[in-house]
Parts: structure tokens; sequence; C-alpha cells
């Protein structure tokens, strides 16, 4: 498929050598709104957690130290970041190195919490995002070698032959894994269940970005 | 034609191969039940990826190797430092939890006193040494550095005192900058590309060396602090 039916009229490209960017409306958009939402994530003062203490009328509160809250905010901005240059890239495996990057600031994320449940599932999230980077690495090595190129703008104006079939569906493979959706969400799922929220929120946000992302990149490899 | 058929044709069985290489380390992974052998093993399914990407071997595909590879260490860093965090909190929350019943491997007292224990690891190490300057580059790097490594280890081994060199850090620092220069000369003046090849091998030699042999050094201190 086109990428002007998928995204708008094209607004203009990038050159960088052979990596050539991209801008429709679509991906202008996607970009903009995961900066802002960086942006707000740096600035904004993190939460505190109430908990309710069993047997007793009191509270207790969850903190967070203050050097491990910079780190925590560090990684987060850094993951806003690859997550936006996910979205504006048009070389396909310059995306998968982003949500490689994604998948690791993620861990890095929630490395130092207290909580042992939440390392438990930063664990399971770890192995299988190493795992599932078998068929989004290979996936786009295979698509590179069954058409010669691994930039969108041309991928999308050539027709799909069974190997393309066979790395995009690697390809999807590898993405549902290492995002953490549908069928490995469970390994995923305790990892918010921590102090420290508008950090917290990036691992999700990043990774519903870049499902959004690699629906539109399967769509201009396939069709 | 620019590749050979031959090699064209080991496009199919490589890509097999790396898939299955993949499925039988996440078969091996849903057998097993310790967390540390199971983070070793989904080193076997990266492995299997870099399989896949050097498959199409190209130049192209030379240059996502190294990013692949870089990608691979990074989540394997990530996830065993989680391991240990997570081990760290749970001793803090339970501390005799992991006092465990451990035997050493030799229950009696054992001493060996052969004259090979003490020359073998010397001569080994300058064969090592030797061979790897003659090598050069890269793997030449690789192989005088593993040199430096034994010679320390087995000096340490034996108890003795190990020459600590201080300065190794900078002739790393001076290395880099030699093939660099290489380099810059490469593109710069081609007409010198004997001696620039030279420059950029010699220094990668030294840097790789030097590079392996604070890994050495590193695990000295560890030994040390234990």
């Amino acid at each position: 498929m086109d990428f002007v039916t998928l995204g708008g009229n094209l607004l203009g490209t990038i050159r960088l050598g052979d990596i050539v960017l991209y801008l429709t409306p679509f991906s202008l958009f996607l970009f903009a709104v995961l900066l802002g939402f960086t942006v707000l994530i740096g600035l904004s003062k993190p939460e505190t957690q109430v908990e309710a203490t069993m047997h007793y009328l009191n509270n207790t509160e969850v903190k967070v130290g203050q050097k491990e809250l910079k780190q925590r905010r560090f990684l987060a901005v850094i993951c806003g970041i690859a997550s936006a240059g996910a979205m504006i890239t048009g070389d396909l495996f310059n995306f998968t190195l982003f949500m490689a990057l994604v998948g690791i600031l993620n861990i890095g994320i929630v490395s130092a919490v207290k909580q042992t449940s939440v390392l438990d599932s930063a664990f399971n999230y770890g192995l299988i995002a190493m795992m599932c980077s078998l068929p989004l690495f290979g996936g786009a090595a295979i698509i590179l070698a069954a058409t010669g190129t691994l930039s969108l703008a041309v991928l999308s104006q050539m027709p799909a032959s069974p190997m393309v079939v066979l790395g995009a569906v690697l390809m999807l493979l590898g993405i549902l894994g290492e995002s953490g959706v549908a069928p490995f969400f469970a390994s995923k799922a305790e990892m918010f269940r921590t102090a420290g929220s508008p950090y917290i929120v990036i691992i999700h946000l990043s990774s519903l970005f870049i499902i959004v992302r690699a629906v539109e990149i399967l769509l201009l490899v396939l069709w | 034609m620019f590749v050979p058929q031959a090699f064209i044709s080991m496009y199919l069985p490589a890509i097999y191969a790396g898939l299955i290489v993949g499925f039988i380390g996440t078969m091996a992974i849903a057998i097993n039940r310790r967390e540390l052998h199971i983070l070793i093993l989904t080193d076997i399914v990266g492995l299997a990826m870099i399989f896949v990407v050097s498959a199409v071997g190209t130049d192209l595909a030379e240059a996502l190797i190294l990013p692949g590879l870089v990608v691979e260490l990074a989540e394997t860093l990530a996830i065993s430092e989680i391991l240990i965090t997570r081990e760290m909190r749970k001793i803090e929350q339970d501390p005799r939890a992991n006092l465990a019943k451990s035997s050493s491997i030799f229950p009696q007292a054992f001493s060996l006193d052969m004259e090979i224990m003490t020359t073998a690891p010397n001569f080994i190490a300058l064969v090592l040494i030797g061979y790897g300057i003659f090598l050069t580059g890269f793997t030449g790097g690789a192989v005088a550095g593993g040199g430096i490594v034994l010679y320390a280890l087995s000096k340490k081994a034996r108890g003795l005192p190990v020459l600590m060199l201080d300065g190794i850090a900078g002739v790393s620092g001076i290395a880099w900058c030699l093939w660099i220069i290489g380099f810059l000369l490469f593109f710069v003046a081609p007409q010198y590309w004997l001696l620039s090849l030279f420059l950029a091998a010699c220094g990668l030699l030294l840097k790789v060396a030097s590079k392996v042999g604070l890994i050495g050094l590193l695990m000295r201190e560890d030994i040390d602090n234990e």
C-alpha cells in the first residue's frame, strides 16, 4: 500500500544518505504527540502511592528515593525519544532497533524498584523481549534479503513475494512480544504496579504508539 | 555476478538453521525451570537471530549484525541486573534463606607440585601474545588479550603478586587515536593505504588486547574482594 493512502499527503522527505525519512501528517502527528507526552513526563512531579495497612487503621506511604527518581526520569525521557524516533523513521531496520531500545529502557525503568513481584514481571518480560528479538530482527533481515532494500518508501512500491510475507509475519510476532501486547501481556501486566507513576506510564504509552506505527509499516510492506 | 552461486544457495539453509536453533533454544527454555539457566538459554535464541541476519551476507547485513549484537548484549545485561536486584531484595527480606549447604570440589587437602604448572602458563601466554601480534587487527587483539588474561590468572591462582599496569587505559586511548588517524588517512590520502592499514590494524590490536587484559585485571580485583 502506498504511504500516501495510509498517512495523507506527503509533506516532504529528509535524506540522510540512503536513509530517507518521509513526513506525512500521520507520522508527524504521532511524533509530535509522543514528544509532547515526553516533555510532560519530564516536567511533572512523581506521585506518591498510599497503601492501607493490614489489620491497623493507618496508611503507609510508598516512597521512592530522589536518586532513583532522577534515574527513572532520565530513562523515561530517553524511552519517549526512542519511541518518537520509531514514529518518524523511514527505515525498517531503524524501526526494529528503536523497538528493541524501548524494550531495554522499559526494563531499565523498573530495574531498581523494591517490590519483588514487579522485578519478577520485568524479568519475565525481558526474557520474552530477548526471545522475540529473533523474529523481529530476523523478519527485517528476511525482508532485506527478499527485496534488497530497507527503505519503507521503496518497499511500499514493491509487490509482496512469499518471502516478504514470511518476513512480515515474523516481524509481527517480534513486535507483539517486544511491546508485550496480546499473547504476551501476562509478562508485562505487573510491571506498572509500583510507585512513581508518570515515569512508569511511558512503558504503557510507548508500546501503544509502537503498535499503531507497526500496523502502518506492515501494511506498507505487505500491500 | 558479484556473489558466487555457492553463497547464494546457502541462504535458505542458513535461515532454516537459525530458525531451528531458535526453536531448540525456546524448547530448552520451556523445559528448564531454573531462572539463571533460562537467562543463559535465551542467549542461544539471540545467537540464532545473528544467524538469520548474517545469512543475508551483504555489506548491509554486516552493518546490521553489530547493532543486533549490541542490543542482545544490552538486554542480557539489563535482565541479569534485574535478577541480581531481585535476589538482593529477597535476601533483605529473609536473610537466612540464602544460607544453602555447599561443599567444596576437593573435600580433602589437595596439593599439586609439578613443574609444568608453573612454566606452561607463561609459555602459552607468550605464544598467544606473539601470535596475536602476528595476526594484528581485531582477532589478533583478542588472542593477545587472552594471553594476558591467562598470564594474570595463572599467577593469581598460584598466589603470586601480579604486575599491575595502571597505564593500560592510556594505552587503549592512544591505540584508539591510531585507529582513527589510520581511518582518516584512508579517506584523505588513499595513496598511503598501506600505512593507514597498518596504523588501523596495530591500533585495533593494542585496543582490543588492552581491553581484554583489563577484563582480566577486573576479574582479579573481584577475586581480591572476596
